[in-house]
């Protein structure tokens, strides 16, 4: 299934959208989103993940640039990861440096 | 045994991961486990795509073999980039893994993902040719 990023901007919020398969072929196309939220300077990034069928470490590397060029105050949220994919963010400790939730807000 | 030539291209992942996924389901590997092994082979190709083949300035191909037994589902990827065993890649220790995101350093997640998804997995390399087997068992 093609990739997906949106992002919307919601008052201090910066809510993205993930569909489809994350792969390193589609990395840079999440981490332009990122950049363009960070632009925002948002007091929140949230991440809805519920459609993401696939993530690879590529992903994961884009959610580490999101924490360093947002900042450690920028809290990230992190919205219906299931299965594997909140499989693949527990054996690499990534569960622990997010907020994980089923639904939002 | 399946045999496949895939273009070593990041575009070319998903043609790849789709194999995978194919036999696993045939194989009635779990869903579970079959995503540990398209993760796995995903990571792997993506390492030779982008270090044995891009970065030295190389194209070429990657060959996708898929051989079921009673007892287990192997997939060898074989190509002709660089040579690397990704088993001398120093991974992330458990104190790594427990750092906050923006103390993280990048490297070496992709292959530790590959290797913990894996029943077993071995490197060879013969003939100018990298061979990357990945084995999942069925009993």
């Amino acid at each position: 299934m093609a990739f997906s990023a949106n992002l919307e901007m919601v008052d201090s919020e910066a809510r993205i959208t993930l569909e489809g398969e994350l792969d390193a072929a589609v990395a840079d196309q999440f981490r332009q989103t990122v950049e363009h939220a960070a632009q925002e300077k948002p007091q929140k990034l949230v991440l809805f993940m519920d459609k993401l069928q696939f993530m690879a470490s590529a992903g994961l590397r884009v959610l580490v640039f999101a924490k360093q060029r947002m900042g450690r105050d920028v809290a990230i949220y992190v919205i219906g990861a299931t299965g594997p994919v909140l499989n693949t963010m527990q054996m690499s400790g990534f569960h622990q440096a997010v907020y994980l939730q089923e639904s939002y807000p | 045994m399946i045999q496949h030539s895939i273009p070593a291209n990041l575009a070319a992942l998903s043609d790849i991961r789709q194999l995978v996924t194919l036999a696993c389901q045939n194989a009635r590997l779990s869903e579970e486990a079959t995503y540990r092994l398209a993760l796995a082979v995903d990571e792997i190709a993506t390492n030779i795509i982008t270090h044995g083949y891009e970065e030295q300035g190389l194209s070429g191909r990657i060959g996708v073999s898929i051989e079921r037994t009673d007892q287990s589902l192997t997939v060898v990827l074989e190509d002709t980039g660089a040579a690397y065993d990704p088993r001398t890649q120093s991974l992330p220790t458990a104190e790594d893994l427990d750092r906050p995101l923006e103390d993280r350093e990048i490297g070496g997640l992709g292959i530790f993902l590959a290797l913990q998804g894996v029943d077993c997995f071995d490197y060879q390399r013969s003939n100018n040719v990298n061979r990357n087997i990945f084995g999942m068992n069925l009993a």
